[in-house]
């Protein structure tokens, strides 16, 4: 075939918001809840690894306080990253994938991987302490991240004239957080030096960030109009790596929300003060710019604007 | 003149070609189990795979249209090779949509086998995982290495080397001289290697596995043994996981036939003949991963250096690869752990007239190279593989054409009178007037011959 010697590594990454799922499910029945939605994905992942055998998959879920991978899991019992400290994650690596007997006729691949996710997603949901405050936000960037460094890893270990094309996927239903837009940009633009492809497929709120992380990556950005639907929007939207995707019609790319958010509140904003040091962005004018330590001596612009005017007048 | 000497060129076709020359109804019933389904679907070029996607939901005919305006222009030429593939493998067939318009359904066996490899559901894989905890329980590096054991020692067999052959058993030897790698000989009861098997030896462990199966399928029918079953086996084979073992119950009788052809083949590895389980050895794994042309033989570090004054070092102890080595090369000194030989023109002639190409002998040499070699950026230096080229080249010089001599003119006359009638016709290929001899090529024979004899009688 065309592409003798390369995979394509697929990292999904699913908003497992517990808030927005819940309020979406007690809004609209059971039409949309998490086990639907996570039939979908685990249909449209099969499909991913049945396209080629060389196909590579990874699932992340973003939580409302932490990201955790599903699937893969790690090999050794005790994973050293100081990134993940929790107790749970420990406990949940040192749970054995049941072994599965083989009991239709799903190929034993498949079933693997489906029981490894249903079994992850149980952990992760009954484990969940729900200690402290609740977000009703995901923790989006964080997971990207992780996923970046999946990435970056699988890549490395790829062997000699292998050539892997990766791409993130990010199914999102919670809001968006303009908290994270920090460390979701710093995400973002590594994706594009790495050449990774992000999609989003967005199943409520628009999603300003994730618009501008697909248009920067050159990846796709849909909002699913109807949530029954939702496989086959995966299958016929998202299944095709990049290089197929140039040769098919998909729908059109929407206007981007190009909006930064400013440091000081997070708010979304269309016209700013940026530091000419480190340029950071500030709604409003503040002496001492809070990133950089830089201080302006002059006065803030409004009145340079009234010299010039009574210059002018006189 | 004599008839030009054309070498049969051993052509390995791939699964989609293969299943091309099967009828429709046993395609069908091919299609009755999930993993030829899974195997003929990565075989498919990439748009026709979107295309099976898109449809596998869809339970009615889809307009051609439609299906056409899926595709950018640009790439008219690919949708149309991918619908072509569709449709010879009887994946979808045309049926009318309600408006009378063309349209494709996708194959109703194929929709429902796939939806069960993809979704579940179904019956289970015959012969599926075994319950009970193996107390001889094998893992993968010992399977590895039993598999390419196994499939050495037909190699070693094909080669007459001594060693390790006495495994080889009569259907093996029967497949190996059908498919006319091997033959008897009326003088020697051994059968001897052809041209074709110098080839075949040359190529990568993964094509030769395939190849040999293709061979042996044909003859599977005469055995009495049901092709479908066969071959779904096979496939679900490959789809299955190494270092597992797997039962054989529920399996038919042709199966277990099958089963145990495939142990002395050493795809699959059992303890005992009448063992309840069975380990899938990577010959079988590597299968169906093979077939799309990912094949390299990764677990094998290489041996080979080639030098520019066309010395070879084969750093190897088994007597096999010395033997291919030698299909090509003079050996010049063999040390316990290295061989060292040349590469020289008589010895590259030679493999050349046995038929083996020089493509094949530096494919051999490249996928062979040690890892020092790999390094660099041509693999084998380039005066190597030009005067390899050129050897074959050499051999090509000569163009053979069919011709017909006529000779012993009585008179200059009659000799000129026909050269030029020949010469008109554009048939004459030589002439020597000294010697009154010449020839017209064999088409051009019939014409000349009934002008001489009108010229004759008149």
């Amino acid at each position: 075939m065309s592409d003798k010697n390369s995979s394509s590594l697929l990292v999904i990454i699913l908003d497992t918001n517990p808030i927005w799922w819940g309020q979406t499910n007690s809004k609209s029945g059971a039409n949309t809840c998490l086990s639907t939605c996570l039939n979908s994905v685990m249909v449209f992942a099969n499909s991913h690894l049945m396209f080629s055998h060389s196909n590579k998959l990874a699932v992340i879920a973003a939580h409302t306080n932490k990201s955790c991978f599903l699937y893969p899991l790690p090999k050794e019992p005790v994973p050293i990253d100081p990134a993940v400290d929790t107790e749970n994650e420990a406990e949940e690596n040192s749970v054995k994938v049941p072994q599965i007997g083989q009991n239709d006729g799903k190929y034993e691949l498949f079933a693997q991987f489906n029981e490894t996710i249903k079994s992850e997603i149980q952990n992760l949901i009954f484990n969940d302490k729900l200690e402290g405050e609740l977000y009703s936000d995901s923790l989006i960037a964080g997971a990207m991240s992780m996923a970046l460094c999946y990435i970056h890893r699988m890549e490395k270990e790829a062997s000699v004239g292998e050539d892997v094309s990766s791409r993130i996927l990010v199914i999102k239903g919670s809001e968006d957080n303009a908290a994270q837009y920090m460390n979701f940009m710093n995400a973002v633009f590594t994706a594009q030096k790495q050449n990774v492809v992000i999609d989003a497929c967005i199943l409520d709120n628009d999603s300003g960030l994730l618009q501008q992380a697909c248009d920067i990556t050159g990846g796709m950005y849909l909002k699913v109009p109807q949530m029954s639907g939702l496989l086959q929007y995966l299958l016929w939207v998202f299944l095709p790596d990049p290089v197929m995707r140039c040769k098919l019609t998909l729908p059109p790319k929407a206007q981007v929300d190009y909006r930064a958010a400013c440091f000081c509140h997070r708010n979304l904003i269309d016209i700013g003060y940026v530091c000419s040091v480190c340029l950071s962005i500030y709604c409003s004018f503040s002496p001492i710019c809070s990133t950089c330590q830089t201080t302006f001596k002059f006065m803030g612009p409004p009145k340079i604007l009234k010299k010039k005017s009574k210059r002018l007048a006189s | 003149m004599a008839a030009s000497f054309t070498p049969r060129k051993l052509d390995c076709k791939d699964l989609h070609s293969y299943l091309k020359t099967l009828p429709g109804p046993v395609l069908d019933r091919l299609y009755n189990h999930p993993a030829t389904c899974l195997a003929v679907f990565r075989e498919l070029p990439d748009l026709a795979r979107q295309y099976v996607m898109r449809n596998l939901f869809i339970e009615q005919p889809v307009s051609q249209a439609v299906i056409g305006q899926w595709v950018v222009n640009k790439f008219t030429n690919e949708h149309k090779y991918a619908c072509k593939a569709l449709s010879e493998l009887r994946v979808w067939y045309e049926q009318p949509i309600p408006g009378g318009q063309p349209g494709w359904i996708l194959n109703q066996t194929f929709r429902n086998n796939t939806k069960v490899a993809l979704l579940g559901g179904g019956s289970p894989w015959i012969g599926g995982r075994s319950t009970t905890v193996d107390k001889y329980a094998k893992d993968i590096p010992f399977l590895d290495k039993y598999g390419q054991d196994r499939w050495e020692c037909v190699l070693h067999f094909m080669v007459g080397s001594s060693e390790g052959s006495e495994g080889v058993s009569r259907d093996i030897i029967e497949v190996l001289n059908n498919s006319g790698l091997m033959k008897v000989d009326a003088t020697d009861s051994n059968p001897l290697i052809t041209p074709a098997g110098f080839q075949f030896l040359l190529m990568d462990t993964q094509s030769q596995v395939w190849y040999f199966m293709l061979q042996y399928l044909e003859t599977v029918e005469h055995r009495g043994m049901d092709l479908v079953e066969c071959l779904s086996f096979l496939f679900q084979l490959s789809f299955s996981t190494l270092g597992q073992d797997y039962s054989t119950d529920g399996m038919s009788e042709s199966q277990l036939k099958f089963l145990q052809h495939l142990r002395e083949f050493g795809l699959v590895y059992q303890r005992k003949r009448k063992s309840q389980r069975y380990y899938p050895t990577c010959l079988a794994i590597n299968l169906a991963s093979g077939l799309s042309g990912v094949s390299s033989d990764q677990e094998k570090v290489g041996f080979i250096i080639v030098e520019t004054n066309y010395r070879i070092y084969a750093y190897t102890d088994s007597p096999l690869k010395i033997a291919l080595l030698a299909i090509f090369c003079d050996m010049l000194y063999r040390f316990p752990t290295m061989t060292v030989c040349n590469l020289s023109r008589t010895s590259v002639r030679e493999a050349l007239i046995r038929g083996i190409t020089a493509e094949q002998i530096l494919n051999f040499l490249r996928s062979h190279a040690h890892p020092k070699m790999l390094a660099t950026a041509p693999v084998l230096p380039p005066t190597i593989t030009d005067q390899v080229r050129l050897w074959e080249l050499e051999r090509d010089r000569l163009k053979f054409d069919d011709g017909v001599l006529y000779s012993q003119f009585n008179s200059q006359s009659d000799y000129e009178l026909l050269s030029d009638y020949a010469k008109d016709l554009g048939v004459l290929v030589f002439e020597n007037a000294s010697k009154r001899v010449m020839v017209v090529t064999r088409s051009g024979h019939d014409d000349v011959k009934k002008f001489w004899k009108r010229q004759k009688n008149s």
